[in-house]
């Protein structure tokens, strides 16, 4: 009896020893394709993520809802924190960042009454959104570079920056009006060339855009302006 | 082997006929209540979270079948006292102890396809049939399912019942978190701790690994290579979780 | 020749640090081909411990046990053993025609085999009239007598029954009794337990007497009343396990 469990114990670590084997792996391309989980890119704040354990969506969820309740409610003053603690629970859920960023930069400018306020909630909308991208596995979508671009073109009427974030966006895949808004911001930018090539590459890829993108080319080309 | 199955499929239909497949019907309203509070957002926040609700759900339900049909399936044996029925007969012990295993998977392998097939119908009435991805998530947590039931009932064999619905929780909750306590103890230089945490990294049943639900609802991919690794683990693990149930069962005085 | 048999069979049950429970001590047991024998004593005499362990549910902690030559853990000897528990309850969904089927596969019997023995047992313990009823519907005594069947349903060579009469009432007793003897005719061996005296003294053909783990007396009912001067089994019951318990109070300096 003693001999066989030895033999037993025996048979037992060699299969640890492949358990430790396959969960290197598992490590490894957990690291690959970024499924390590996100909290642990914010040191001091592992308590949360001890409470949570598998469920941190559906907390993420839960906030999400709140967020939305205080937000029609006219509480927007309210959801920042809010958004911190979802972006914080699920950093790869683009829509926390884009949404978030279009609520400080939009809906809360919109809200407040002073300029210097304006100000501040526009430049926490931008600084959210960069943090966004600031992620890796969000750093190779368009979503977040597209609403940055449009927050800068749109609110700030910061050309440069707009532009910087567009071109930024059309380098992963993305929908056909990005393409759109580039021209657009290259003319704005004082980008005529840049801006025609921009229309061109429109008018030969999306058929929808042929019409519009023509005109464009033929405005720029004729009176130097063509966005109203 | 036939007579594996044979007690598998008594423990089977035993619990079939308890009828404990009506906490299915508590997913459902679960997942459908849900699905109606979130009718106010948008269709592309509604899905998201549909979808962490329902893993989330499916999870949850089916580890609590995973470890109450494993508790269940050996100790009820043992207090009805049938068990002496059924070692009196010609079958081995680790046919009854595998056996039992093969009818617990049954259970949780009904009750999973079920809240599947459910979850799927919801997926489809919202206009978003499910991708590659989903079916991806699914597999884990069965497989993570399977390991939960595995170990409970290894633990079900030397332990009493009290004891094993502790320890299959505790496992449960630490086996999703010692990736983030590794992390912490990488950046010790202390050799000892640094043994101790790898040992216990190791030993510790890493359910955090079939967890992919959290990155798959925010749209981000994860490779076959991954899936197959991880189901890889599930089985190694399983495997061992056996072993032990078989060697202490042999040894077993009822 | 002996169908059944124990050498210096013993059991310690182990409960923490040094203490030990005797549950058999040393126990020497010949149960001949085709006779009913009954082990009879005290509750925690060891009877079911005895039984356990010639069904290789315990293990012994000395000694060995061997049915029809082979150990308790053979399983092709248990092709030919039925067993019936003590106070069975069974699978509380199936019905008795389920259950008796469940175990019949156990044995891999044919379906022609199963069918027709199952319809031959349910007949022969009067449950043919239940046979939709699940097992939790059972009273004690349906219980045990579908348990009866269930013992039955591989025809064994050697029953074992622990405690076979419990739940029954008294026509149900002698009907069992009934079933004993005409099984011993077909040239069954059987090995009960019992703690009813007169149920054993009217079928069996040898006993043996335990008390506190020990095997006291071992014998023909009327070779054993003829050796410690008894007039019946009841009388020798008391006889031998007080000159036990005078023996080890003498031996530990008790005196009660």
């Amino acid at each position: 009896m003693r001999k066989k469990g030895y033999r037993y114990f025996v048979i037992i670590v060699i299969l640890f020893v492949g358990v430790h084997l396959v969960q290197v792996q598992i490590d490894y391309r957990k690291k690959l394709e970024n499924l390590e989980s996100a909290l642990l890119l914010m040191p001091g704040q592992m308590a949360g993520s001890l409470v949570l354990g598998g469920f941190k969506g559906l907390a993420a969820d839960l906030l999400w809802l709140q967020m939305e309740t205080l937000w029609h409610s006219g509480q927007h003053y309210k959801i920042l924190p809010l958004l911190e603690a979802i972006a914080w629970l699920q950093p790869s859920y683009i829509l926390v960042w884009t949404i978030g960023g279009w609520h400080m930069a939009y809906n809360i400018y919109a809200a407040v009454k002073t300029e210097e306020e304006k100000q501040y909630w526009y430049d926490q909308g931008i600084k959210f959104l960069k943090k966004g991208i600031s992620y890796p596995f969000n750093a190779n979508k368009y979503d977040i570079y597209f609403e940055l671009g449009w927050t800068y073109y749109h609110k700030g009427k910061d050309y440069p920056n707009a532009v910087k974030y567009f071109e930024k966006a059309t380098k992963y895949p993305h929908p056909d009006y990005v393409d759109d808004v580039l021209a657009h911001a290259y003319e704005k930018n004082g980008e005529i060339e840049k801006a025609i090539k921009q229309w061109e590459f429109v008018r030969d890829n999306y058929t929808a855009f042929f019409d519009i993108a023509t005109r464009m080319i033929n405005d720029l080309k004729t009176k130097g302006k063509a966005t109203p | 082997m036939k007579k594996m199955w044979l007690i598998g499929l008594n423990t089977f239909r035993e619990s079939m006929r308890k009828k404990t497949l009506y906490i299915i019907l508590i997913f459902a309203l679960i997942v459908i209540g849900a699905s109606k509070l979130f009718s106010f957002l948008t269709a592309e926040e509604e899905l998201k979270m549909i979808k962490d609700v329902s893993f989330s759900a499916i999870e949850f339900f089916g580890a609590l079948m995973a470890i109450f049909g494993s508790l269940y399936a050996i100790s009820t044996e043992i207090e009805r006292r049938t068990i002496y029925t059924l070692l009196t007969k010609p079958i081995r012990r680790s046919d009854f102890v595998l056996g039992k295993f093969f009818g617990v998977s049954m259970i949780v392998l009904i009750n999973f396809i079920l809240m599947t097939v459910f979850f799927i119908g919801l997926l489809f009435f919202k206009k978003s049939p499910p991708d590659l991805q989903v079916f991806k998530t699914l597999l884990l947590i069965f497989f993570e399912l399977m390991l939960i039931s595995g170990i409970t009932l290894a633990l079900g064999t030397f332990t009493s019942d009290a004891f094993n619905i502790i320890c299959s929780f505790f496992l449960y909750i630490v086996g999703h978190l010692t990736s983030y306590g590794k992390e912490l103890v990488e950046r010790t230089e202390n050799i000892i701790v640094r043994g101790l945490t790898d040992m216990l990294y190791t030993l510790v049943p890493n359910y955090e690994n079939f967890n992919i639900r959290d990155k798959i609802v925010v749209g981000l991919n994860v490779s076959w290579g991954y899936v197959g690794w991880t189901i890889l683990y599930g089985i190694l693990y399983l495997c061992i979780a056996l072993y032990i149930a078989l060697y202490f069962f042999e040894k077993r005085e009822i | 020749m002996a169908i059944i048999e124990t050498r210096d069979l013993t059991k310690h049950y182990f409960l923490g640090k040094k203490k030990t429970v005797i549950g058999l001590e040393k126990v020497n047991l010949q149960v001949n081909q085709g006779e009913i024998f009954g082990i009879l004593g005290p509750n925690g005499s060891g009877k079911t411990t005895c039984l356990k362990l010639l069904l290789g549910i315990l293990f012994p902690t000395a000694g060995e046990a061997y049915i029809m030559g082979k150990n308790p853990h053979d399983i092709n000897m248990k092709q030919h053993v039925g067993f019936l528990p003590e106070n069975p309850y069974y699978y509380d969904y199936l019905t008795g025609p389920e259950l008796l089927r469940f175990y019949a596969s156990l044995f891999s019997l044919e379906t022609q085999t199963t069918n027709a023995r199952i319809e031959q047992l349910l007949e022969l313990v009067e449950l043919h009239n239940a046979k939709k009823l699940h097992l939790r519907h059972y009273s004690k005594g349906m219980l045990e007598r579908i348990g009866l069947a269930a013992s039955l349903i591989n025809d064994p060579e050697i029953l074992i029954l622990d405690e076979p009469t419990t739940g029954l009432d008294p026509i149900g007793c002698r009907d069992t009794r009934n079933l004993l003897l005409q099984l011993k005719q077909q040239g069954k061996t059987i090995l009960l337990s019992s703690h009813f005296l007169s149920e054993v003294e009217r079928v069996c053909d040898r006993i043996a007497i335990f008390h506190r783990g020990n095997l006291l007396a071992l014998g023909t009912l009327d070779g054993l009343n003829k050796q410690y001067q008894a007039t019946n089994l009841e009388d020798l019951f008391v006889k031998t396990i007080s000159s036990f318990d005078n023996q080890e109070a003498a031996k530990t300096g008790d005196v009660t």
